[in-house]
């Protein structure tokens, strides 16, 4: 029996029992009571009738990491759009400045400010189709889907802008005579291939040369064998003075 | 050692001053393009108004028009868009009206005509409208007698002077002529026309059968197969005598003549020692030499236009005929088509296409008809042209650009042509049967 006493010797667990439970109870109570009576203060309930339905609702963001800069100033702008648009508002003429009356007939009268109304300024857009030809040097057009550019420099110089006829049928035929279906079936996109020749004045091509590769070697090929089938692009015009014009012909492949 | 110096000083100079000054374009291109937009306003009358000066404007007019829109390197502006006061001289010209919409043009070709003492007078302008700085880029003056025919003429010149310039160095083809077989006259005779159909004439009056003509190179004779003997020969016409010249007969059937580009030879099918075989003539029909030793017709000798230097024919040697191509020595040959029933190979005139006609299933029931391909010879890929009825002997335009060819769509076989993408199919003849077309050289 002396040994029962280990066996029947009692913890006194009731009283931490109970205050165990009263701390749970205060604290869920704690909980609720906020939930009820605080966090009612703060709006609307999850899911609740105003935010439409029981599901929650969403908004993607598809730029929401984009640091976007804040509103910049306050302002009492009735637009629904921060944005300040992209016409300039006419401004408002300055109100005239109150003339105080002269207190003395010596006092001169403070000369009247002449209100000069604000010009607007000119418009920049160009509107369709009066863009004009391309003119200059860089000049790009674009045309179904294909892109084509041409310069010019050196020498006399103004070749371009005299003939633009004459680009015109360099800039076709070159196109007629290039034979996309030479070109690797697997490649779908490849870098410009640039070629440089040069037009004598009966205006065949001659000197053909790959300047630039654009890595593709079955392109780079098609791009010199549409030159080398061009017998020629038809004698530079008559009141041209130099004997020979060099092109450099680049070439855009796309599938 | 002034001197000296000085004798540097010039060399130097005379070295700088001698690099030539050089023009540099730099263009380029992406996949595909687009044409000319060219508007042609009415030629008017500028003075001398004589009572057919109307018809002849018309004429002009007319002409002008077909041949440019014909050509198939620009797209014509619909007359409906153009400006209402339209130029006779350069000084009324208002570039900004043209190259606006609705007009939008690119190039503007105008003029006008005068009759005075039975000549008729035309000049004529090309204008780039997107060139404000100097914009002309043609400007010609042409006199003839005052007939219908020249104002015809006066209008094809123009037109092909515009082409030459605007379509890359290939001349026009509105002078070219087109020669062909009809049977207008009661016989298969050979006639001749211009490109567009106009100004048909019979040329050989044999009362027999005359078939494939092949006019030759300069354009001085027409070669063609002819069954007025007691044999089918070849038969040689002379277009600067207006008759037959003599030309050897070799015995056998002996049929389609074709011109080896120089002008000096002339191949032909014959059966002289039996079997349809390839041969190889000089231009008199001298020393005929056998090119193809294989059982089974060969026939429809065609040279490539621009080397010379191969033949394109149709061989039977496997059965149904199919086009081939040898070296103009006989060797190296090489089929072409690989089934169906494939004949009349015609070489553009850049080496590069050959265009002929082809039943792909041929037989009984079997779907589709005889149509116009070209196939690329040097990848043997190949594109169908013609999609409505039954289509043969392609002939290929001196630029390249068209192809003229045989169909029956509306009854009867009349003469076709096209652009060479098979667009723009329009019939070039009407009345009879008219066949086998071959288009001059130039």
């Amino acid at each position: 029996m002396r040994n029962a006493d280990i066996f029947f010797e009692h913890e006194p667990w009731k009283a931490p029992l109970i205050g165990s439970a009263v701390l749970h109870a205060a604290f869920f109570g704690g909980v609720l009571l906020y939930a009820a009576v605080i966090g009612s203060l703060h709006g609307e309930s999850w899911g609740g009738s105003g935010s439409g339905g029981d599901a929650m609702s969403v908004t993607l963001v598809s730029r929401a990491a984009v640091p976007l800069p804040p509103p910049s100033e306050e302002s009492q702008n009735i637009v629904a759009t921060e944005s300040k648009g992209l016409s300039e508002s006419e401004k408002r003429p300055p109100e005239k400045a109150e003339v105080a009356l002269p207190a003395h007939d010596t006092a001169k009268p403070e000369p009247q400010r002449k209100i000069v109304p604000q010009k607007p300024p000119p418009p920049n857009q160009v509107p369709f189709g009066q863009g004009g030809p391309v003119s200059g040097p860089y000049g790009v057009f674009n045309a179904n889907g294909a892109k084509g550019g041409l310069s010019l420099t050196g020498g006399g110089g103004d070749f371009g802008s005299r003939y633009g006829w004459y680009v015109d049928v360099v800039r076709r035929k070159v196109s007629e005579n290039w034979l996309k279906y030479e070109v690797d079936p697997s490649i779908s996109s490849a870098r410009r291939v640039y070629i440089t020749f040069e037009i004598t004045r009966s205006g065949e091509p001659t000197n053909i040369q790959l300047s630039q590769s654009s890595g593709i070697p079955s392109l780079d090929q098609s791009a010199v064998r549409a030159l080398q089938r061009i017998d020629t692009f038809g004698s530079l015009p008559p009141d041209y003075a130099g004997s020979r014009v060099a092109v450099e012909f680049w070439f855009d492949y796309r599938r | 050692m002034v001197k000296r110096f000085v004798a540097f000083a010039l060399l130097l100079l005379t070295t700088a001053s001698a690099a030539p000054q050089q023009d540099w374009i730099r263009t380029g291109t992406g996949l595909g393009q687009e044409k000319v937009r060219l508007a042609v306003p009415e030629f008017q009358l500028a003075f001398g108004a004589t009572p057919n000066s109307d018809t002849l404007r018309k004429v002009f007019n007319d002409t002008l028009w077909n041949d440019l829109e014909n050509a198939g390197i620009f797209d014509m502006v619909s007359k409906s868009f153009y400006p209402l006061s339209q130029p006779a001289q350069p000084a009324a010209v208002v570039l900004d009206a043209w190259s606006n919409p609705p007009a939008s043009a690119g190039m503007l070709a105008f003029g006008n005509l005068g009759v005075s003492n039975d000549q008729l007078t035309v000049k004529g302008w090309l204008y780039d409208v997107k060139n404000a700085a100097s914009p002309q880029v043609l400007g010609k003056q042409y006199s003839e007698a005052a007939t219908p025919e020249n104002a015809r003429r006066i209008a094809h010149r123009f037109a092909d002077e515009i082409i030459f310039r605007l379509g890359g160095g290939l001349p026009g083809i509105a002078e070219s002529r087109i020669f062909f077989i009809s049977n207008r006259s009661g016989h298969k005779e050979v006639w001749a026309m211009d490109y567009d159909g106009a100004g048909q004439q019979q040329l050989t009056r044999l009362g027999s059968i005359a078939l494939s003509p092949r006019v030759s190179p300069d354009g001085s004779r027409v070669a063609f197969t002819s069954f007025a003997g007691s044999s089918v020969e070849l038969a040689m016409y002379s277009m600067e005598l207006g008759r037959l010249v003599s030309f050897p007969r070799y015995g056998g059937t002996n049929a389609s003549p074709a011109w080896s580009p120089d002008g000096t030879k002339l191949a032909f099918s014959s059966s002289m020692r039996g079997d349809p075989e390839i041969f190889v003539a000089e231009a008199s029909g001298a020393s005929p030499k056998r090119l193809t030793a294989y059982k089974g017709p060969d026939i429809s000798p065609v040279f490539n236009p621009k080397s010379g230097a191969q033949i394109a024919f149709v061989s039977g040697r496997t059965g149904l005929p199919q086009i081939y191509v040898m070296d103009a020595d006989g060797a190296n040959v090489q089929r072409l088509t690989d089934g169906g029933y494939a004949v009349s190979p015609s070489w553009s005139p850049n080496g590069q296409f050959l265009a002929f006609s082809w039943n792909r299933n041929y037989g009984p029931g079997a779907p589709g008809g005889q149509d116009i391909y070209i196939m690329d010879v040097a990848t043997r890929q190949w594109v169908q042209l013609t999609r409505a009825g039954n289509n043969d002997s392609p002939s290929w335009s001196p630029d390249g650009r068209h192809i003229v060819f045989q169909a029956n769509r509306k009854g009867g076989q009349q003469i076709w042509s096209m652009l060479a993408d098979g667009s723009q199919q329009r019939p070039l003849t009407a009345s009879g049967s008219n066949t086998q077309p071959n288009w001059s050289w130039k």
